[in-house]
């Protein structure tokens, strides 16, 4: 059919056409059917313009295909650069850092243990306070290595090291299950809330770390912290439950700290 | 032309963009850097202009403009996308001006459609999947719901075009 004519109206014929070109008339059905396109000139008309618009259609549909694809491709490659940009930032500065951090450092662990001297709980009366208890998981060392193998992860690991949980929260965000571990993102999903002061949230993540293998070393790291987010969350007795189930598994790195704070009684309900 | 290069060609007019779409991802960055220093482009301007030009070069081999895998590929999507800019209008080597704009109509006609119908339709007229495996991609009950509505939407898309 020519594409300057008027193209036919296919509604009349539509049924038939569509049944026609997708092979679903039966044998009989589709051999009377040729034989009327063959004979009716406004049918095979109809015929031709329908065989054009499923033609356009395949054209239309590859190409936008094709222009979406191109489209989250360029997308993904715009992240990751941008990660990898910020991967570099942080390599410099840590360079940086490394010339003065350990003068820095020093002066730093001095002021903290003058000022842990100056503010510390009296003996007589046990802190109350989670925090005196908590001892932080820090989370697996950012290496370049790291960054250039997992930039996200990486980038999102040295937030949380350097306090940005916000931050870091977001760019665990973007961290493919996939590559990491789905147990691993609740760990540290769980462990960034908590630190944050969302005891209740962090609970939910950190409950389903070890949901199909209980044993695990990051399940009995998460049931430590899981217990410090009740408390957190000023839920004594769950809290309780928790240090003690903790206290009493020898495999547990935690073993100490949570012995720690049940022996300190402040968990246990006062009357 | 090596054999694997012919076959190419073949494979992206039955619609396996594979190739496309690596050759972005390999020469992203070298297009930009090339399209900065001749005609002053920012990256994201020069990488909207290669995804243009890719398209051009897959209607050209999708409708039979283009025939043989140039031997410096290369050299031939650097040359359409400076053409490109050098005319100023969206498409290079046009077709002919009526075909042209009843593709383009339909294209614009397409894009009306909800995400289910351009979904589906994709999948039967593009990928070319049986009903049975596009109930399944779609999550329709049967291949019977299937076929109907990928005929809803082929009438849909008729009557936004008349």
């Amino acid at each position: 059919m020519s594409s300057s004519t008027p193209s036919p109206d296919l509604r009349p014929y539509f049924d038939d056409l569509e049944r026609f070109a997708d092979g679903q008339m039966a044998p009989a059905e589709q051999e009377a059917f040729e034989l009327r396109l063959e004979q009716d000139e406004a049918m095979a008309d109809g015929y031709a313009a329908y065989e054009q618009l499923t033609a356009d259609l395949r054209w239309a549909a590859g190409h936008n295909t094709l222009r979406l694809r191109l489209q989250a491709l360029d997308e993904r490659m715009n992240q990751r650069g941008d990660a990898l940009a910020r991967t570099e930032q942080l390599v410099k500065r840590r360079r940086r850092w490394a010339t003065w951090g350990t003068v820095g450092g020093l002066l730093l662990v001095l002021a903290t243990a003058v000022a842990f001297y100056l503010v510390r709980p009296g003996r007589a009366r046990p802190a109350r306070n989670w925090e005196a208890y908590y001892q932080p998981d820090p989370g697996p060392a950012v290496t370049t290595g790291l960054l250039h193998s997992r930039p996200l992860l990486g980038e999102a690991l040295d937030q949380y090291q350097a306090g940005h949980y916000p931050a870091a929260l977001h760019s665990l965000g973007r961290v493919s299950a996939a590559s990491v571990g789905a147990d691993t993102l609740l760990y540290l999903r769980g462990l960034i809330l908590l630190r944050q002061g969302q005891g209740d949230a962090a609970q939910l993540y950190l409950r389903r770390v070890g949901d199909e293998d209980s044993t695990s070393e990051l399940a009995r790291r998460a049931r430590y912290h899981l217990g410090m987010a009740h408390w957190q969350a000023k839920e004594p007795i769950e809290a309780l439950a928790e240090l003690r189930a903790v206290a009493a598994d020898a495999q547990n790195p935690y073993q100490a700290s949570a012995r720690k704070a049940v022996a300190a009684g402040v968990l246990v309900p006062k009357d | 032309m090596s054999a694997p290069l012919a076959e190419t060609l073949t494979q992206l007019r039955v619609g396996n963009q594979k190739f496309l779409v690596d050759f972005y991802q390999r020469s992203r960055h070298l297009f930009a850097r090339w399209a900065q220093r001749q005609f002053k482009l920012e990256a994201p301007q020069a990488h909207a202009l290669l995804q243009d030009t890719l398209l051009d070069f897959y209607d050209q081999v999708a409708d039979g403009r283009l025939t043989l895998l140039p031997a410096d590929l290369r050299a031939h999507v650097y040359g359409m996308a400076q053409q490109r800019l050098d005319a100023q209008v969206p498409a290079n080597v046009p077709l002919p001006a009526a075909e042209a704009s009843r593709r383009q109509r339909l294209l614009t006609q397409f894009n009306q459609l909800g995400a289910d119908c351009q979904q589906v339709l994709t999948y039967f007229y593009f990928r070319g999947y049986h009903f049975e495996k596009m109930g399944g991609k779609m999550g329709f009950p049967n291949a019977t719901v299937a076929r109907l509505q990928k005929s809803t939407c082929l009438r849909k898309l008729y009557e936004l075009l008349k």
